[in-house]
């Protein structure tokens, strides 16, 4: 016998039934409409990847196109310890291949962190190591570093980048705007893998990457530079130094060296004062250096010429002080040509005197002094020429022959150019060229001002060829070629305003071949140990370093 | 005479039978095109599915390429600097010394204009 089924039951079964359709419909009508939003954002959340595209930092190279500084994507060593199996094991294996203790990496497996950096930028030969344990929770994650082939070559003129990619000192500074170029952004949909969905969205913004830089400074003449540096810096045992190479012809910097040095890809273990560039960023007395610009401050306003002649007792007395040459050496009858052979302080004062200090500042502020040359480096200093008002009457004698004034080592060099090329002082520059996707832009070189006539330029020259030639910077003298240049012993000056007993700074200032000027050099020593002698050395690292410059540019031989 | 009454079809007999016939021909139609349309658009899901897949597949191949293009370029660029380290003049120089050779002590300038002017 068959049981009906109760119209009642039937309706309440119906009843319940319309109502939970009822309700799921209501849900679903609320989650198309009122969370929609919430809903599609989460399903987005889920999908959708936004990624920030680190545009390529520029390269750097040299006048040749050798690489000097390089951006690479480096491997960096990550772990889940979770899904490292034994960490003891692992963290064995790792320790001779990542050079950290066992016991380190031990530690850091064990911390409890879910996802850790165990090493970041390994050298590639490590990452390969690495990757052959194939060890179960430990992956790579790929991290810009800057890298310099050259290791500490021009360490100062490059400057570095920090970790958070940020230029800093040294072209990297001066130019990391340019060279860091725009990120770009990359939204795409991505499956459960993380891979990205072919058929999904997917909308990019390019990356402008960084320009590229093409400098003045020439590897094969740095690379001489910095070996002179180093040579004359441990011969002296001095405490730093620096030599600046540069074509007077147009300001172009072809080598900036200074000693102490550092590693830019090492930043962190460097010694803050080896950061400091001492051809730029540094300022000291020039001493006799200063006596070629004195004198042509003097022949330009023709209050004396090369043949001029003064009574040279072995000192001056001027403003009611009594300055002294050298060892007290006295020279008698001497002429103005032969103050740069003796290189004698009372000829200095004689041609200060002469002139007279307002024609003395405005020769000094016009060759540059006291303003910084505007080279596009980082932290230039400008020097310091005290303001007229402030000169006592003894200033003009002994600014004369370089004491009183501070100067950084590229003034000098740029007031040098000046001498060399006929009278014209040119803005100093590093990069020669920028190379982005609208092409090469190059550097045009700039004229500042014409501080001496072509005349006094040329009778400079030759007075300075005679200063090698024949007077006490013959160390500096070349087989074949003509030298211009004059060596410079100066006192250091202390806090109290006095000078520092038996402490001196030596350099060499000079270019060649003198009859058509390819290279000024200017050779800083800070506190030789031979101290009155380090000029010598100072002519030596010129000698050796010009033979280099020379033949590298096959320049022909000037004499016989 | 009468003419005779033209015989009438016996009921359920040739009436029926025609329009069997034809019901039979609608179905069989409706069936046909039905089933058609089912494979249609089963082939068109089926193309559609397998086109989708291709270019899935092809997608994860390009991405895959990608990837190893970006490895070729880093490698590149790791051996571009290695090659710059290499070239370094300092490196020459140091390796030149350790082979015992020596820097030249003069360099004998041939001068142009006289051999020009022997020619």
């Amino acid at each position: 016998m068959t049981e009906r089924i109760s119209p009642n039951r039937l309706r309440v079964l119906f009843a319940l039934f319309a109502a939970a359709t009822l309700l799921l419909s209501l849900r679903v009508g609320y989650w198309q409409t009122i969370g929609r939003t919430a809903l599609l954002g989460a399903a987005t959340d889920q999908l959708r990847s936004e990624l920030v595209v680190e545009a390529q930092r520029g390269v750097i190279r040299d006048r040749s196109g050798a690489i000097l500084a390089t951006t690479v994507d480096l491997r960096s060593l990550y772990a889940i310890p979770k899904r490292i199996a034994d960490h003891a094991d692992a963290a064995a294996k790792l320790a001779p291949i990542l050079a950290t203790p066992a016991a380190t990496i031990r530690a850091a497996l064990d911390s409890g962190a879910e996802w850790l950096y165990l090493k970041r930028r390994l050298p590639e030969p490590v990452a390969r190591a690495v990757e052959a344990l194939a060890i179960s929770g430990l992956g790579f994650e790929p991290e810009p570093k800057r890298l310099y082939p050259n290791d500490t070559l021009a360490a100062h003129l490059l400057g570095f980048v920090n970790d958070d990619g940020v230029g800093q000192y040294g072209v990297e500074g001066v130019y990391d705007r340019v060279l860091r170029g725009v990120p770009g952004s990359l939204v795409v949909e991505r499956d459960p893998k993380d891979r990205e969905l072919a058929v999904g969205l997917r909308t990019a913004v390019p990356p402008k990457n960084g320009a590229d830089l093409v400098l003045t400074i020439d590897l094969v003449v740095q690379t001489a530079a910095e070996r002179e540096l180093r040579r004359a810096v441990e011969r002296e045992k001095a405490t730093s130094g620096s030599i600046i190479v540069l074509d007077p012809r147009d300001g172009a910097i072809l080598a900036l060296a200074s000693s102490p040095t550092f590693d830019p890809a090492r930043v962190v273990a460097a010694d803050p004062e080896a950061l400091r560039d001492r051809a730029v960023s540094w300022t000291y007395e020039p001493g006799s250096t200063m006596k070629a610009v004195t004198i042509a401050a003097g022949i330009d306003t023709h209050v004396v010429t090369p043949t001029t002649t003064y009574d040279d007792k072995g000192y001056a007395i001027i403003g009611g002080r009594r300055l002294n040459n050298a060892q007290g050496k006295v020279y008698g009858t001497t002429t103005v040509t032969q103050i740069l052979e003796r290189s004698a302080n009372a000829g200095a004062v004689f041609v200060g005197s002469k002139l007279g200090q307002d024609p003395l500042y405005q020769y000094l502020r016009a060759f540059g002094f006291g303003t910084a040359t505007g080279i596009d480096l980082a932290a230039e200093a400008s020097g310091a020429v005290r303001p007229l008002a402030e000169w006592y009457p003894v200033d003009v004698g002994t600014i004369a022959f370089g004491q009183g004034i501070a100067v950084t080592p590229l003034q000098l060099a740029m007031a040098y150019a000046a001498i060399a090329n006929g009278g014209t002082l040119y803005r100093p520059y590093v990069v020669a060229a920028t190379r982005d996707a609208d092409g090469e832009h190059r550097t045009a070189p700039a004229a500042i001002r014409s501080p001496i006539s072509r005349d006094t330029a040329d009778t400079l020259r030759a007075m300075l060829v005679s200063a090698v030639d024949r007077g006490i910077s013959h160390g500096a003298s070349l087989t074949g070629y003509s030298v211009a240049g004059k060596t410079g012993t100066a006192q250091i000056p202390s806090d109290d305003g006095r000078y520092v007993d038996d402490a001196y700074i030596s350099s060499f200032a000079g270019f060649a071949p003198a009859s058509d000027p390819r290279f000024v050099v200017v050779i800083v020593l800070e506190r030789p140990q031979r101290k009155l002698l380090g000029t010598t050395t100072a002519m030596d690292a010129f000698h050796e370093l010009a033979i280099d410059l020379l033949r590298n540019a096959r320049i022909q031989p000037d004499r016989p | 005479m009468r003419r005779p009454f033209p015989a009438r079809p016996r009921a359920g007999h040739a009436v029926p039978r025609r329009r069997h016939a034809a019901s039979a021909t609608w179905e069989v139609r409706t069936f046909v095109l039905v089933s058609a349309a089912i494979c249609a658009v089963f082939l068109l899901v089926v193309l559609y599915l397998s086109q989708a897949t291709t270019v899935a597949t092809r997608g994860y191949e390009t991405q895959s390429l990608e990837r190893t293009r970006d490895e070729l370029r880093r490698q590149n660029a790791l051996l571009e600097v290695e090659s710059a380290r290499l070239d370094s003049p300092a490196r020459i120089e140091a390796e030149a010394k350790r082979l015992g050779l020596v820097r030249a002590a003069a360099v004998p300038v041939v001068q142009a204009e006289p051999i020009a002017a022997k020619r």
